[in-house]
């Protein structure tokens, strides 16, 4: 499975939780009859937090660090090959100017399980340069900041077969257009 | 201004903000069909961005910050118990930010201008590249410009009206921009507290904790706003210069002009600070106004909550990078301090989110009036859009979802329209007894609120998992849409349940105050 879809799967998961409880609470805080409580609820001193706050703080503080980690580590493919695998073994230049790919060949042919680094230059405009797989779903992708800059990601193919390559970011109404199908073709050992 | 003046003001602003709304939802409908490749034999690939580039000034400046404008002109004096500081300057703000959004609107209209709000350098200035005439880049500067300046205007009245004591009071030093400014930066940061701590001063108690908390999160929001104003306002200008320079004879177009990355930087750092300052503070600050007061009871926490919306101001300056992650010319270490920053928000939303909840709580059996179920969808909303917010804005996960449909539907429009939206929504509800003496009908109320959430949670969800699929957003597919389609049918459904909510909610005003009402608040006041 694609790691967008396990994230959102996540996503969807928690904010299931989210939904519910706030449906819960609307109900609880609606019928239930409870002791009305001080206007400090739960707090011992001006000023300071109540226990449940400081609870509630305690796990927000957790899951920012366990976030944080988790997106830092290796997990993802796009994390694991800018900090953990950086041997490249092939670089592909890319010029892109006047709403145009420029590609070194086409297709590009690449093989598998080899790390690549694509080149991106603009000579013009801000452009994006995403990776697409022929059912639609995104490989990856960067924005393309325009000369002196130049705009550099690492990847490794595992599935071989053909991709396409979109601008993935706006730069004027030619911005749809800007579409190469099966720009790249990922060779397989066999192959 | 007396009473009576401000509700008029008031009232002036929500209405023209819900006008913007409107408009802001119809061409949200039209772009919604083109995406589905309908409408294409009227309404060409240039209209489609030029529309997509009125639709964020008319909606956010339009209808947010308008709306946000209206009611802190009631509230913020109701509050403090004191007047406006300038009834000149409240309608000077008014007018430029009509006259600012209907330049933008024209001149994206009429010429098909289409930089978007993005306005990345250099496709906002390069006119024989893209094919923008001179006349629409000095015209669509000048709008942006004008809105800006408004809402400048607008922020030095609410800090004036908040920190002077009086209208034009000189005496002792008390009066004018420094004097304003001093207080705005000594009260934000809680300087006087630091100096009372080197000066060894015992129970010190900090300015900003001497004012009602609403207050603390409108001037605290204001700040960011405020930078955000001089940043776009400032790139606004810039626009304005080179389309006049441009119309000059001879005149040559140098699109390096200026660095794209540096522009970049500057761009995103003044553009992030509405979603914290309007987004993010002023709504807590909505939230934490309206819950003990429709409950009768304090607000839970209330001195940990002033601390938590002024530490929000530290983490607000620093999350810009969240924008850029996939630019790879950034210095890696740029990156990172925007994902951890942004995290940042999880603990400051969530603990403004956790003090409504237990003065809720604690106020249980709880009668819901229609401002109280505003104010718990919207926190639905910010949860829903919070979170998809962080998950995006992490430098690994961005390479997957980086302009996709995932970063503008579920985040975006999920915070805007279910969050931000309905505790604009909330307020006026709350706000409409004061300010006319009438009450809305509950049941329509609620009618409103069934349709705008769940449509705008439908359409939001929607918009995210086609962005998972690898739907971009500012994309048109003319090709087709594939397997994004079906959920592109399902957006739209929800847009048009979002619509005939916003219809049932205008229906509503109209039967209980009347149109002949509404009208004559326009006319000149006896």
């Amino acid at each position: 499975m694609y790691p967008q879809f396990i994230i959102e799967m996540i996503y969807f998961v928690i904010i299931s939780i989210v939904v519910v409880f706030l449906a819960v609470f609307y109900f609880l805080t609606s019928r239930r009859r409870g002791s009305v409580e001080s206007g400090h609820a739960g707090h011992d001193r001006e000023g300071e937090m109540g226990r449940g706050e400081k609870r509630w703080l305690i796990f927000l503080f957790s899951v920012t660090i366990i976030g944080n980690l988790l997106f830092l580590s290796p997990l993802l493919p796009s994390m694991r090959y800018t900090l953990y695998e950086r041997d490249v073994t092939m670089t592909v230049v890319i010029e892109m100017r006047n709403y145009k790919f420029i590609l070194p060949e086409k297709p590009i042919r690449i093989p598998a399980n080899v790390p690549v680094e694509f080149v991106v230059i603009s000579e013009d405009l801000v452009y994006g340069f995403g990776v697409f797989r022929k059912d639609g779903t995104l490989v990856f992708q960067m924005q393309v900041v325009p000369k002196p800059y130049i705009n550099r990601i690492v990847w490794v193919f595992e599935e071989p077969g053909t991709y396409d390559i979109r601008s993935t970011e706006y730069s004027g109404p030619m911005h749809p257009w800007m579409y190469v199908p099966d720009a790249i073709l990922i060779v397989g050992e066999q192959q | 201004m007396n009473e009576e003046e401000r509700k008029i003001l008031s009232l002036r602003f929500v209405i023209v903000a819900l006008v913007f709304l409107a408009l802001a939802g119809i061409e949200g409908l039209l772009m919604r069909l083109r995406i589905m490749n309908l409408l294409t034999d009227v309404f060409d690939e240039r209209h489609f961005y030029s529309m997509m580039t009125a639709h964020p000034f008319v909606g956010i400046y339009g209808w947010a910050y308008m709306a946000v404008m209206g009611a802190f002109y009631f509230l913020v004096p109701y509050v403090l118990k004191k007047d406006i500081y300038s009834k000149r300057a409240a309608y000077t703000s008014f007018w430029l930010m009509i006259l600012g959004i209907a330049v933008i609107w024209t001149t994206t209209f009429v010429t098909h201008y289409a930089p978007l709000y993005t306005l990345y350098w250099p496709i906002p200035v390069a006119a024989d590249l893209v094919g923008w005439s001179p006349l629409s880049i000095m015209s669509f500067g000048v709008g942006v410009t004008l809105v800006l300046a408004g809402v400048l205007v607008f922020f030095f009245n609410m800090f004036a009206t908040i920190f002077l004591p009086s209208r034009v009071v000189k005496s002792n030093g008390q009066g004018g921009a420094g004097y304003i400014f001093k207080e705005l930066v000594i009260t934000a940061f809680n300087l006087d507290r630091l100096l009372a701590k080197i000066r060894r001063i015992p129970h010190y108690s900090a300015k900003a904790f001497n004012y009602p908390v609403f207050v603390v999160a409108v001037f605290r929001g204001c700040v960011d706003t405020t930078l955000n104003a001089f940043v776009i306002g400032g790139v606004g200008l810039v626009l304005a210069f080179m389309g006049a320079y441009y119309l000059l004879p001879g005149a040559v177009q140098n699109i390096s002009l200026i660095d794209p990355l540096i522009y970049k930087n500057f761009f995103w750092w003044g553009l992030d600070l509405i979603a914290d300052g309007n987004v993010l503070i002023f709504t807590a600050g909505t939230w934490y106004l309206i819950v003990p007061l429709l409950l009768n009871r304090r607000l839970y926490g209330e001195q940990v909550v002033r601390t938590v919306i002024l530490a929000d101001l530290v983490v607000s300056l620093f999350v810009w990078n969240h924008h850029m992650l996939a630019d790879t010319p950034q210095p890696f270490v740029l990156q990172i301090q925007g994902q951890i920053f942004t995290w940042g928000e999880l603990l400051t939303m969530g603990l403004t989110i956790f003090a409504v909840l237990a003065t809720i709580w604690g106020a249980r059996p709880v009668k819901y009036s229609a401002p109280l179920k505003f104010v718990l969808a919207s926190i639905a909303g910010y949860a829903v859009g919070g979170l998809a917010g962080i998950i995006q804005a992490n430098y690994a996960s961005n390479r997957f979802f980086h302009n996709t449909q995932w970063v503008i539907g579920i985040h975006g429009h999920i915070q805007l329209l279910v969050g931000l939206s309905l505790t604009i929504f909330a307020a006026i509800y709350a706000l409409f007894p004061l300010l006319t003496g009438k009450m809305l009908n509950e049941k329509m109320a609620d009618m409103h609120l069934l349709l705008m959430a769940i449509g705008g949670g439908v359409m939001g969800l929607s918009m995210g998992m086609a962005g998972t699929l690898g739907m971009l957003r500012r994309m048109l597919y003319p090709m087709g849409l594939g397997v994004y389609e079906p959920y592109m049918n399902v957006a739209m459904l929800g847009a048009l349940m979002m619509a005939a909510g916003f219809s049932v909610f205008i229906i509503n005003v109209i039967r209980t105050v009347g149109l002949t009402t509404i009208i004559k608040l326009f006319l000149p006041q006896r």
